[in-house]
C-alpha cells in the first residue's frame, strides 16, 4: 500500500494533508489492547481546526492501554485516486484501512457533512446501514455537534454520543475494550452501553440524559496538541474558557445545547496557555467560548497572558465578542485592527424578538469605542428570515452599516475603514425556543438578499450572503428524523458530496433524492405544531420543552429574557450539572 | 548568525516549501530560540532558506539560516533537533558573523535518482551540445534548452548521480526526471530522488556548503 500511496500522494493536491507527521504526534506503537479511528467528515484542514477532535483523540491517546488515530473527508482528487487503486480509506498515523480498527468514530459538525459520512463509508469498503454491518466490522459511532438531533443518521451507526465525550466516550471505549477481552458479541455490548448516560443505540432506540462534565476546570485538556505541517483553517493554538452560553438567543442551538454553563479558573487557563505556548510554537493564541467577554476572569486573563505572549511575540485572539460587552480597555490590549461583531437583526424589535440582548445604544457606543481606537475592518453579521421580520428590519440593517461609516467620519482614528456585512438565512434548529418555527421560502431568501445586494451597494462595504438552497437542505436535515436516512443515501449517489462547501454543492442532487423517497419537504421546512413530539424529544438534554415554549411565547410579545449569570432563568440546564454561580 | 543543515525526508517530502518555512519557524518558537524579528510595520522573523524542492522530493542537504542571539552552534542543533517534527533532522549547525546569502551563491545541486532501466544511455546528455525537455511556465507547455544546466551526471549501481543547476539559474529535478523517463524509457519518479549536497563556486571548483561553511 506504501508504494501505491507514494505515487498517489505526487498526483493530489495537498499531499500533506494525507501523510500526518505532525509535531507532537502521540506514540502509535505503544502496548494497547484498543485501536480507535477519530474520523471528521470534512477535509483535513476543518477537522484539525476541530476543538473537540483535538480533545478526545489526545484523551483517547493518554489512556493506557489505547491508541487512537484519525481519518478526514479526502479530497475528491484523492477519493478518485482511492477508488482506481481500490485502496480503502485509511487512518493517517499507521495507514491502517479503517476497517482494521476495533472502533471508528464520526464526528459530524454539521448538517452539511451528512452525505460526507456515506463517502467516508464508501471510500472505506464499510456497508452503509449499522443493520447490515455483522460482529466482523469494527462498532463504527458517531459524535459531535450534530448529536443533538441524530435520527436522520442514526440508521448508519451502532451507537451515538450524546453529549461531552470527555464522559460518554471515554466510558464507551474502556465498555468496548472491556468486552472485546471478554469475547462478548458487538449486540451485547451495545445493550451493556445503554447503561452509560448519553450513549444512545439506535437499534434499541433507548432514551437517553446527554453526557455533560461536571467539572469544567479539573477536565481532559491538551496542551501537547499535534501542530500541522501544512496550513489548517484555525491555524492557532486554542484555550476553551468555559462552556455554554448565559445569553439565550433565541436562534443559537449551541446556547441552550451546551448548558449547564461552566468556567474554568484563570490559573488553570494561564497554566494551559503558557503550555501550550511551549508545546505548540503556534504564534497565535486564541481565548475561546461561545462569548468570551462573559468570561468572568477575561480581564484578569488577559493581563496575565498578555506580558507572556508579548515576550514570545505570540497574538492573542478574542472571538465571540458580544456587542453589549465589548470593552475597549481590553480589545486596546490585544492591539486589534479589525472587529467582528453580529448584532443578528437590524431593529431592537426583532433583537427584542430573538433575545439578543443589545440596545441601539450599545451598538452605538461599541462602535464609536471601536472607530476611536483605530479599527480599519468591521465584520458584522446579520441573520434574514427570522420570525416576525419585516422590511423594516431588513432597512435596519442598511441603518447599522450607515451608523458605522458616520461615527467612522466622526471618531475614527484610522483613515481607512472596510464594513464586511454577512446574512446568513435563519435555520429553525432543535433544542433552541424557535424549534417550531417555519423557514422562509426559497423566493422569500432570494428577495430579501437582493433588497440588502442593492442597499448596500455602498464604498468600502462587502456584502456576502449564504445560499438559499443550501439553507433549505440544512434546515430540512437540522429537524430531520430516520425516514431521511434513505434521503441522505440516494442524495450521495446522486453526486451530493462536501454539501457545506459552495463550489460542490449540488442542489439537483438533494431535491432529486427528496423526490424519489416521497419526502414533503414543507413538512420539515414550515412550521410544527407544538403538541409536536420530535425526533429528538428522546434524548434528556436538560433545557425543558416547557422553557423554550415559554421562550418562544416571549418572543412573539418582544419581551426579551436577560442573560442567566446575574438570576437563574430556569431552563431546565442545572439538573445536568452545576451552572455557574 | 547560525545556519543549520538539515534533512527532509520521508512523509516531510509531501510538505511544499512555504509550509515547511512555517514548520521551521514553530520548531524555533518551541525551540525558545531567541529569534531577531524584522523592524517593519508587520514584524516577521529573519529567517533564510535555499532554493525550494519540487513535492514529493527529499533531500540531505537543506539549509536554514536564523539570525539569532543568545545561543551557541551545538545548543542551537540540540534545540532544533528537539523541536521539530520526524523528517527534519538537523545535521550540523555553523554560528556566522554575517549572512552568506546561501539562496543566492547556490549554483548547483546533487541528486541521487532511485531508477531502473538502461541507466547508461543517460550519461550521453553530457557528449551532446543540446538538450531540450517540454516542460510548462506560467501554465503554458513550453520546450527549454538545459544542456547548460546540466554540470556531471554518472551511474552508480541502480541510481543515476546528477549534479544540476540550482539558483537564479534554476533546473528542476523532477522535470529533468521526467525527460529521462520520456526519452530513456527508464523508470524513475520524483519519490526516488534525494537532494545530497548543494554547491558553491570556491573559485572554478563547486564545493558543498557545508565545505565551504565549515
Amino acid at each position: 500500500m506504501e508504494d501505491i500511496l507514494s505515487d498517489i500522494l505526487l498526483r493530489v493536491e495537498k499531499p500533506a494533508r494525507y501523510v500526518g507527521g505532525e509535531y507532537n504526534l502521540p506514540n502509535m506503537d505503544k502496548p494497547c489492547s484498543h485501536r480507535t479511528c477519530l474520523c471528521f467528515c470534512d477535509k483535513y484542514e476543518v477537522g484539525m481546526s476541530n476543538i473537540g477532535v483535538r480533545i478526545l483523540y489526545h484523551m483517547l491517546n493518554d489512556m493506557e492501554g489505547f491508541v487512537c488515530e484519525r481519518s478526514f473527508a479526502p479530497d475528491l482528487d484523492m477519493a478518485k485516486e482511492l477508488q482506481e487503486h481500490n485502496l480503502p480509506l485509511f487512518s493517517l498515523e499507521t495507514k491502517r484501512p479503517l476497517l482494521d480498527f476495533d472502533m471508528v468514530a464520526f464526528s459530524v459538525g454539521f448538517e452539511l457533512h451528512f452525505t460526507n459520512i456515506i463517502y467516508m463509508f464508501d471510500l472505506a469498503h464499510i456497508p452503509y446501514y449499522a443493520a447490515d454491518r455483522d460482529d466482523s466490522y469494527p462498532v463504527i459511532i458517531a459524535g459531535g455537534p450534530c448529536a443533538v438531533n441524530p435520527m436522520p443518521f442514526a440508521d448508519f451507526f451502532d451507537a451515538i454520543m450524546i453529549g461531552e465525550g470527555e464522559i460518554n466516550f471515554k466510558q464507551f471505549n474502556e465498555l468496548h475494550d472491556k468486552c472485546m477481552k471478554e469475547g462478548i458479541s458487538k449486540q451485547e455490548f451495545l445493550k451493556r452501553a445503554t447503561t452509560i448516560e448519553g450513549v444512545y443505540i439506535p437499534s434499541l432506540n433507548n432514551p437517553t440524559k446527554r453526557a455533560v462534565v461536571q467539572d469544567l476546570d479539573k477536565s481532559y485538556f491538551p496542551t501537547d496538541i499535534l501542530v500541522p505541517n501544512c496550513d489548517i483553517v484555525h491555524d492557532r493554538s486554542t484555550i476553551e474558557l468555559f462552556r455554554g452560553c448565559a445569553n439565550g438567543c433565541r436562534f443559537c442551538q449551541a446556547c441552550f445545547y451546551y448548558r449547564p454553563i461552566r468556567e474554568r479558573k484563570v490559573g488553570t487557563l494561564v497554566n494551559y496557555a503558557k503550555a501550550l505556548m511551549d508545546n505548540t510554537g503556534y504564534d497565535e493564541l486564541s481565548l475561546s467560548s461561545l462569548s468570551t467577554s462573559d468570561y468572568s476572569g477575561l480581564k484578569d486573563l488577559v493581563d496575565q497572558l498578555k506580558v507572556e505572549a508579548d515576550e514570545r511575540k505570540i497574538k492573542l485572539a478574542l472571538p465571540s465578542l458580544r456587542l453589549d460587552s465589548f470593552e475597549a480597555e481590553i480589545y486596546q490590549e490585544m492591539g486589534g485592527s479589525s472587529l467582528t461583531f453580529a448584532p443578528e437583526a437590524g431593529t431592537q424589535r426583532l433583537r427584542n424578538v430573538i433575545n439578543k440582548n443589545v440596545s441601539e445604544q450599545d451598538v452605538y457606543n461599541s462602535i464609536k469605542g471601536a472607530m476611536e481606537y483605530g479599527v480599519k475592518n468591521v465584520k458584522l453579521y446579520f441573520m434574514i428570515g427570522l420570525p416576525t421580520e419585516t422590511m423594516e428590519d431588513l432597512q435596519g440593517i442598511v441603518d447599522i452599516v450607515n451608523l458605522v461609516k458616520d461615527l467612522h467620519r466622526q471618531y475614527g482614528k484610522s483613515k481607512m475603514l472596510n464594513i464586511i456585512v454577512s446574512t446568513a438565512v435563519f435555520i429553525p434548529k432543535p433544542l433552541t425556543p424557535f424549534q417550531w418555527e417555519r423557514q422562509i421560502s426559497m423566493q422569500e431568501m432570494k428577495e430579501k438578499q437582493e433588497f440588502l445586494i442593492e442597499k448596500l451597494r455602498m464604498k468600502n462595504v462587502k456584502y456576502s450572503w449564504h445560499g438559499a438552497e443550501s439553507s433549505v437542505v440544512e434546515s430540512l436535515l437540522a429537524r430531520g428524523d430516520r425516514k431521511l436516512s434513505s434521503v441522505i443515501v440516494d442524495a450521495y449517489h446522486n453526486g451530493c458530496v462536501f454539501d457545506s462547501w459552495s463550489e460542490h454543492f449540488n442542489f439537483e442532487g438533494w431535491m432529486k433524492a427528496v423526490q424519489d423517497n416521497n419526502i414533503n419537504l414543507e413538512e420539515y421546512t414550515g412550521e410544527q405544531a407544538e403538541d409536536k413530539v420530535f425526533a429528538w424529544d428522546i434524548v434528556d438534554n436538560g433545557v425543558t420543552k416547557k422553557y423554550l415554549l415559554s421562550e418562544r411565547y416571549k418572543s412573539r410579545q418582544g419581551i426579551t429574557t436577560p442573560n442567566c449569570m446575574g438570576k437563574c432563568n430556569g431552563c431546565g440546564a442545572s439538573k445536568l450539572g452545576r451552572c455557574f454561580e | 548568525m547560525i545556519i543549520v543543515e538539515h534533512k527532509k525526508i520521508g512523509d516531510m517530502g509531501y510538505v511544499s516549501h512555504k509550509d515547511t518555512l512555517k514548520v521551521l519557524q514553530r520548531a524555533l518558537k518551541r525551540g525558545k530560540i531567541n529569534v531577531e524579528y524584522s523592524k517593519g510595520f508587520v514584524p516577521h522573523m529573519l529567517t533564510y532558506t535555499t532554493t525550494p524542492l519540487p513535492l514529493g522530493v527529499q533531500s540531505d542537504a537543506e539549509y536554514f539560516g536564523v539570525e539569532c542571539t543568545g545561543v551557541s552552534a551545538s545548543e542551537f542543533l540540540e534545540r532544533f533537533n528537539r523541536s521539530v517534527p520526524a523528517g527534519l533532522v538537523g545535521s550540523w549547525a555553523v554560528e556566522l558573523l554575517k549572512n552568506p546569502n546561501l539562496a543566492f551563491i547556490v549554483v548547483a545541486s546533487e541528486y541521487r535518482i532511485k531508477a531502473s532501466g538502461n541507466l547508461q544511455a543517460v550519461t550521453g546528455i553530457l557528449d551532446k551540445s543540446s538538450y531540450v525537455i517540454d516542460t510548462v511556465k506560467k501554465g503554458e507547455p513550453i520546450q527549454k534548452e538545459i544542456r547548460d544546466m546540466i554540470f556531471d551526471i554518472r551511474v552508480e549501481g541502480e541510481e543515476i548521480v546528477c549534479v544540476l543547476a540550482t539558483g537564479n539559474i534554476n533546473l528542476r529535478v523532477d522535470s529533468f526526471v521526467d525527460s529521462l523517463v520520456t526519452n530513456f524509457g527508464i523508470k524513475a519518479n520524483r519519490n526516488g530522488i534525494i537532494r545530497t549536497k548543494q554547491l558553491v563556486k570556491d573559485g572554478e571548483k563547486l564545493v558543498s556548503v557545508g565545505e565551504f561553511l565549515r
